[in-house]
């Protein structure tokens, strides 16, 4: 296990138990200088309200009147899971949604593994979730059962009711509360078929929207405690650099700054890199204290990080050859015998994860506890870290999940707790430290800058007969280590197992070292192969006179590996959903500066495709319409897998025209949103999504979205005006 | 004489340093927390408050020249969450993280203030200072739209 490094502050070597914690936790009274709004969840843990609800398991309880609250332990952030999940639980339970309040669980293990990415939730916890619904239902007939003194056979459960079969009686859910709650626990469970489902597969708004458009929601951002001081923070612009002189005179000579603390880097991953944060009675003094910090950095190494000139060596190392992942077939007798030879390279661009609520949380250390109230996506990684820094067991940090003001793959990564922790541990106040936008742009983990090469040979028929693929790009694994000069080999399986058939493949791993910190970018990878993949097919379908979907399913027809027909075929299925949705089969009758274009991509078990309809007039690239058809397997939520996609249209058109993180000798050039341009209302295409009625488990819906938009854009711009675009983002800000 | 703000009604000292953007007086001093930080430039409107009834970035707007002047947060828009917009944007379930929505709301309400029947032209450029990065945009444009409409019947 990795240690921490300076660390010249007190340490509590107590290892407290969690009973002793909420003893000694008491809630401090008077000298409020603000209204104090605590949150519930937050009193109940103190034994300060009490919790009169039965709990029928982790994630149920329910009350004497029949309220039933339902926990979702996994964190929600925007992408709807906080309502499918516990819909999905009711649904089992019989339970009436409109007597349903949901909570969020704070970190504990009882919810399941909580770390909440890689657009896994569903898959995870769907199937765990229901069986609680139909354990707690299955409870509630137990006890109805011995109240009639039958067999629960002849018990049925249908919205908040148990029903005795044999003369009609019902007792309500309120009633059996507390009898259910000493009923054994069954084992095994039978769950509901499709053609019963109450909620699964409806349409759901999300639970809590009535809080949001009232502004009473509560985010990271907006815990408030009593004694609650502000912090803001600078990190060292260059990732390795360190404090080299602080003077701080001029920031402590503020009204209303109390102190400026230095940060020590964590040396785990996902650690803060260390800054220098001053504490303020309110954000915006501290974040012009800040300013006033005369900060000299030893910058490290990696100043010599330019992104413009590394992504031109990027280039360079994919169009030669680079060293072999894998092999299949004989590429070079493929190659010799080629009717039609074509290559080209596609290029992309950092990407900072820009949610609208910056980088926050609140964290209080006291001698005895720790508490911590945060927009993350990782809960268990805080305890985990702060349990290491402040020497005390994990579970012995509580942790608070708020409402995420949007994530997407940052705020996995919780250096902004560690910070806020360190500030608190000095303070002995609550801290809540809020990263300002320009921080949250330079300090970030980046979606990898990237560069590929492809080569193909096709024969007379145009049958894709040897593909060669060489890619380089700084993988998420240089977070863990650092010395990693190259994507391994099993990081590009996602190049290897690609569903379009060929039968001689080489993938060769270029050398790409990182010089920043690298992470998941809502669809990580999956943006630049779904974009090589799709936009080098509609090369390919144009060299040989094809159509490009005529093309892309000759190319799924040739796999002929058995293990994937099932996917092809449901690629395939989405691919021509969304052809047949847009104006695809009369593309001819378009004005001449219109084009549509196709893309498919399987990523997260799911299948998206979509076909963009874009008007071209010079370099102004317009998107009229975007049809998108998904298979995701069984879906939760309709209503919510649908608002995903209208989302993924649009993160994929900012990152496929405009967003991009560049540097400039180790620092980043972007500071907000003037020179990070996200797509606005004013560029919104109309947007329709198809989903596919299926069977097949449920599959990923926050991240598949994204990948086929960029692909799809550059075929269509290609159809409307022989403009190729090889690179993300099309129209860079700084070229 | 202390200067004082009305804020949703009431009547509040301004007991902060003048330079103090709006936005840390109500979030910070008064726990007003449903405007929200987004950027501190003006740049995203995720701070959109009205004053007097007109859209306003709170981020970049001095406490100090807002003396005897009337702010509406989120929190003062409707009594009971009934505003048309409000409504609006529970029936077409706007919100995914819900951060920008606010914003969203205010800026949208003093549009409909002055132009009670906007077209999607006028939707897009009263609507464009203000970032949604879940990507709501379509069902905000239908939100305004519904909500105008039922300002017509209303009227």
């Amino acid at each position: 296990m990795s240690t921490l490094t300076k660390n010249t502050l007190t340490k509590s070597n107590s290892t407290i138990s969690r009973r002793r914690f909420l003893k000694g936790a008491g809630v401090a009274t008077g000298g409020l200088v603000i209204a104090v709004a605590l949150p519930a969840n937050a009193l109940a843990q103190k034994g300060i309200m009490a919790d009169n609800n039965a709990e029928l398991n982790a994630f149920i309880h329910l009350a004497d009147n029949g309220d039933t609250t339902i926990y979702c332990g996994r964190c929600e952030m925007g992408q709807g899971i906080s309502t499918a999940l516990p819909a999905a639980v009711a649904d089992e339970m019989e339970a009436d949604w409109q007597r349903v309040k949901v909570k969020q669980g704070d970190a504990d293990e009882k919810y399941g593994p909580q770390g909440t990415g890689g657009s896994a939730s569903i898959r995870v916890m769907y199937q765990p979730m229901r069986e609680a619904g139909a354990k707690a239902k299955a409870m509630l007939i137990a006890a109805a059962a011995k109240v009639w003194n039958i067999s629960p056979d002849n018990c049925y459960a249908k919205s908040h009711l148990v029903i005795n079969i044999i003369n009609q009686q019902t007792l309500t859910y309120g009633d059996l509360a507390s009898l259910a709650k000493n009923s054994p626990v069954p084992e095994k469970v039978i769950l509901k078929n499709k053609s019963d489902f109450n909620y699964i597969g409806s349409k759901l708004s999300r639970h809590d929207q009535d809080e949001v458009i009232v502004g009473k929601r509560i985010y990271g951002v907006d815990t408030k405690l009593p004694g609650l001081e502000y912090a803001a923070i600078i990190h060292c612009p260059v990732l390795g650099g360190k404090l080299k002189r602080l003077d701080k005179t001029a920031a402590m000579a503020m009204k209303g700054v109390t102190t400026v603390i230095d940060i020590p880097r964590f040396n785990v991953p996902f650690g803060s890199i260390g800054g220098v944060a001053v504490v303020a009675d309110n954000s915006w003094t501290a974040q012009q204290a800040v300013q006033k910090l005369k900060i000299e950095w030893d910058l490290g190494e990696n100043v010599v990080y330019n992104t413009k000139e590394y992504k031109q060596q990027l280039v360079a190392n994919v169009e030669k050859p680079a060293t072999l992942a894998t092999e299949r077939g004989d590429i070079d007798n493929a190659f010799s015998k080629a009717s039609h030879k074509l290559q080209a390279t596609y290029t992309g661009g950092h990407l900072s994860h820009a949610p609208m609520e910056p980088n926050a949380s609140v964290v209080w250390v006291q001698k005895d506890s720790c508490e911590v109230w945060a927009s993350t996506q990782s809960p268990a990684d805080i305890q985990k870290v702060l349990g290491q820094y402040l020497q005390r067991e994990p579970t012995d940090i509580i942790v608070h999940v708020a409402m995420a003001g949007g994530a997407f793959g940052r705020k996995y990564k919780c250096d902004y707790v560690h910070e806020a922790a360190v500030i608190s541990e000095q303070t002995g106040t609550p801290i809540q430290l809020i990263w300002s936008r320009e921080e949250d742009m330079r300090t970030g983990y980046y979606h990898s800058i990237n560069a590929q090469h492809i080569e193909a040979s096709m024969d007379e028929q145009g049958n894709v007969t040897g593909w060669l693929h060489r890619a380089a790009f700084p993988s998420i694994g240089t977070l863990f280590n650092p010395a990693l000069v190259r994507t391994p080999a099993k990081n590009l399986n996602d190049i290897t197992t690609h569903l379009f058939g060929v039968d001689n493949m080489r993938v060769e791993s270029g050398d790409a070292k990182a010089h920043t910190r690298i992470g998941w970018y809502r669809a990580v990878y999956a943006i630049f192969y779904g974009f090589a993949f799709s936009t080098f097919a509609d090369e390919l379908a144009n060299k040989v006179g094809k159509d490009h979907l005529s093309f892309v399913n000759q190319l799924y027809d040739n796999n002929n590996n058995k293990k994937q027909q099932t996917e092809i075929a449901r690629a395939k299925a989405v691919l021509a959903l969304a052809a047949d949705k847009s104006a695809w089969h009369s593309r001819n009758n378009l004005p001449k500066n219109q084009g549509i274009g196709l893309a498919v991509h399987y990523s997260f078990q799911s299948f998206v495709a979509m076909a963009v309809h874009v008007e071209v007039n010079g370099d102004d690239i317009k998107v009229l319409n975007v049809n998108c058809a998904i298979d995701c397997g069984q879906v939760l939520n309709l209503d919510g897998a649908t608002a995903q996609m209208e989302g993924a249209v649009v993160m994929g058109m900012s990152l496929a025209l405009s967003t991009e993180i560049s540097f400039k000798d180790g620092a980043v050039v972007n500071a907000n949103f003037h020179d990070y341009p996200v797509m606005r209302i004013t560029d919104m295409p109309n947007v329709q999504v198809h989903i596919t009625d299926s069977d097949q488990p449920p599959t990923g819906l926050g991240e598949p979205g994204v990948a086929p938009f960029a692909p799809a854009l550059s075929n269509a711009v290609f159809a409307a005006s022989g403009k190729r675009y090889r690179d993300l983002p099309f129209k860079p800000l700084f070229a | 004489m202390d200067k004082s703000i009305i804020i949703n009604g009431k009547k509040h000292t301004i007991d902060v340093d003048g330079d103090m953007p709006l936005l840390w007086f109500l979030r910070d001093r008064l726990a007003y927390t449903g405007t929200k930080f987004g950027c501190g430039s003006g740049l995203c409107g995720a701070c959109t408050v009205h004053l007097n009834g007109q859209a306003i970035r709170s981020c970049v707007t001095p406490v100090s020249g807002l003396a005897d002047q009337s702010i509406t947060t989120i929190e003062g828009l409707s009594e009971h969450g009934d505003h048309p917009l409000q409504q609006a944007w529970l029936n077409n379930n706007v919100p995914q993280c819900g951060y920008c929505q606010a914003g969203q709301i205010m800026n949208a309400a003093s549009l409909l203030a002055t132009n009670a029947a906007p077209t999607d032209e006028e939707i897009d450029s009263a609507m464009q200072g203000n970032i949604c990065r879940c990507g709501t945009y379509q069902r905000i444009k239908k939100a305004i739209s519904d909500a105008a409409d039922t300002l017509a019947k209303k009227a």
